[in-house]
């Protein structure tokens, strides 16, 4: 059992080490709708967009998210944004309406990552357009604040206010109530017992394997913990993140395609 | 005394066929499982490239507009996006089970890359065109798609990898025998010049 197990995972884990050893790799997910380790923005400008963007995922369901950084590394701008969108799952479960702004201030680099979800509202076309035309001058200018800000400005005025499809915040179930849990524990206990007390009945009369009297009991206590464990398992996937009210970033599980525009100034 | 023992043997041998079989579904849904997501990324990969299929007439009309611009290049292009049209996308199983109908599906798309790149290079000689912005958002659009194709053929290497490492690992090596060519190794794609080098498109 456990051989079948963990065998097929240290071959994939082995496999598939010289594919992806060689990838740049991605930070932390960020804990703010604006994030700026290049100290690319004003403070003022990051609480700022911070708090309208926090307001606007309360508003609409939408996570829009700035991260500014130096460098992607080796990696192309490209592939960097869709593995950080993966891994920070920006968007909600199941609509993918996230979208990310990245831009890399020593590389000259930004892109504009959308969501599978937002690809509709936000079409290449119109992603790129906010980059070349946005963008660039304002950066170019030397004025970065402007440029972050009336790149948000535009980005929410394309995809509008309008919450659509909102699914219901999925609520926890219930865990089992203890007397359920009991009753559980018991028709295990029994069934177990009948098994082992229905083996030890056909072998009891084999001097070399006379059991003692205790086993049975003994594993009888296996049971009982095998039944709770079960029991635990069954309720505590239903926790709910994303979308949370605590005011920062929390990735809902959203997923990219890599759709969306990059750009340089 | 010889009776129980028989009885015992019995129950034994139910109990130990018992395990096999419970085991051999929990296999067989496992496959099945990563063989459906292999399926699902395959869609996606269709999806990508026919959208970059559908940009090209666009495009071809766009670029017509430019005076005199080369008609060899237009050709090319004209010409590799019905190649890529008489591939007709075929379901995952079936390319699985056929790896030459999967190289040719590659080959044409690959066709279709290396003529549009070429275009988008021809187009630098055009610096009018370059500057309509009809021509600029369809060169976006062709971006985001060749970067869509980028990601979507990696997901599926992914995926194709995932259930090639199961079905080929102990113990469900002994049995994908049992059901013929339904688990057959998936093909991965091939990292070649163009297709996924999206970025390099630009200029």
């Amino acid at each position: 059992m456990v051989l079948r197990r963990s065998l097929p995972v240290l071959i994939a884990l082995v496999s598939t080490l010289p594919l992806y050893a060689a990838e740049t790799p991605i930070p932390e997910s960020p804990t703010r709708w604006v994030t700026d380790t290049a100290n690319f923005l004003s403070p003022e400008t990051v609480q700022y967009l911070d708090r309208r963007l926090d307001g606007y995922q309360q508003d609409t369901g939408h996570q829009l998210i700035v991260y500014i950084a130096p460098t992607t590394g080796d990696a192309p701008i490209e592939d960097w944004a869709v593995r950080a969108f993966a891994k920070w799952k920006v968007g909600r479960k199941g609509i993918d309406d996230g979208l990310a702004l990245f831009i890399m201030t020593q590389d000259h680099k930004m892109r504009i990552e959308v969501g599978y979800g937002l690809e509709a509202v936000v079409p290449d076309a119109i992603a790129s357009r906010v980059i070349r035309e946005v963008m660039a001058p304002r950066i170019r200018a030397g004025h970065p604040d402007d440029a972050v800000k009336a790149a948000i400005d535009t980005l929410t005025d394309v995809i509008g206010g309008v919450a659509d499809a909102l699914p219901p915040p999925r609520r926890p179930k219930p865990p089992m109530p203890w007397w359920a849990r009991i009753f559980l524990g018991f028709i295990g206990l029994t069934f177990f017992s009948f098994f082992v007390s229905f083996i030890v009945s056909r072998i009891r009369h084999r001097p070399w394997l006379n059991p003692p009297s205790g086993s049975g009991g003994g594993g009888g206590r296996g049971a009982v913990t095998g039944a709770q464990d079960n029991s635990g398992g069954s309720y505590s996937g239903g926790s709910y993140s994303g979308g949370s009210d605590s005011g920062g970033f929390d990735g809902g599980g959203g997923e990219s395609g890599g759709g969306g525009a990059s750009g340089d100034w | 005394m010889g009776k129980n023992i028989a009885i015992g043997c019995a129950g034994a041998a139910v109990a130990f066929l018992l395990i096999v079989a419970v085991s051999i579904g929990g296999i067989y849904n496992s496959l099945v499982q990563l063989d459906q997501a292999t399926e699902a990324q395959w869609a996606q990969v269709e999806n990508a490239y026919e959208r970059r299929a559908d940009l090209v007439p666009n495009l071809v009309a766009t670029v017509k507009g430019a005076a005199n611009f080369e008609q060899s290049t237009m050709t090319a292009v004209t010409e590799a996006r019905a190649k890529v049209g008489q591939v007709t996308p075929a379901a995952m199983a079936d390319i699985a089970k056929d790896p030459a109908a999967f190289q040719r599906y590659q080959q044409a798309q690959q066709g279709l890359s290396s003529a549009l790149s070429h275009l988008l290079v021809v187009v630098e000689k055009y610096p009018q065109l370059k500057a309509t912005g009809n021509f600029r958002d369809l060169q976006a659009q062709l971006e985001g798609t060749e970067n869509r194709i980028a990601v979507e053929r990696q997901r599926f290497n992914k995926a194709a990898q995932a259930f090639n490492t199961r079905r080929s690992s102990f113990p469900a090596v002994l049995v994908v025998g049992f059901f013929g060519d339904k688990f057959a190794t998936k093909p991965y794609f091939q990292a070649q010049s163009g297709s996924e080098k999206a970025p390099e498109v630009r200029f």
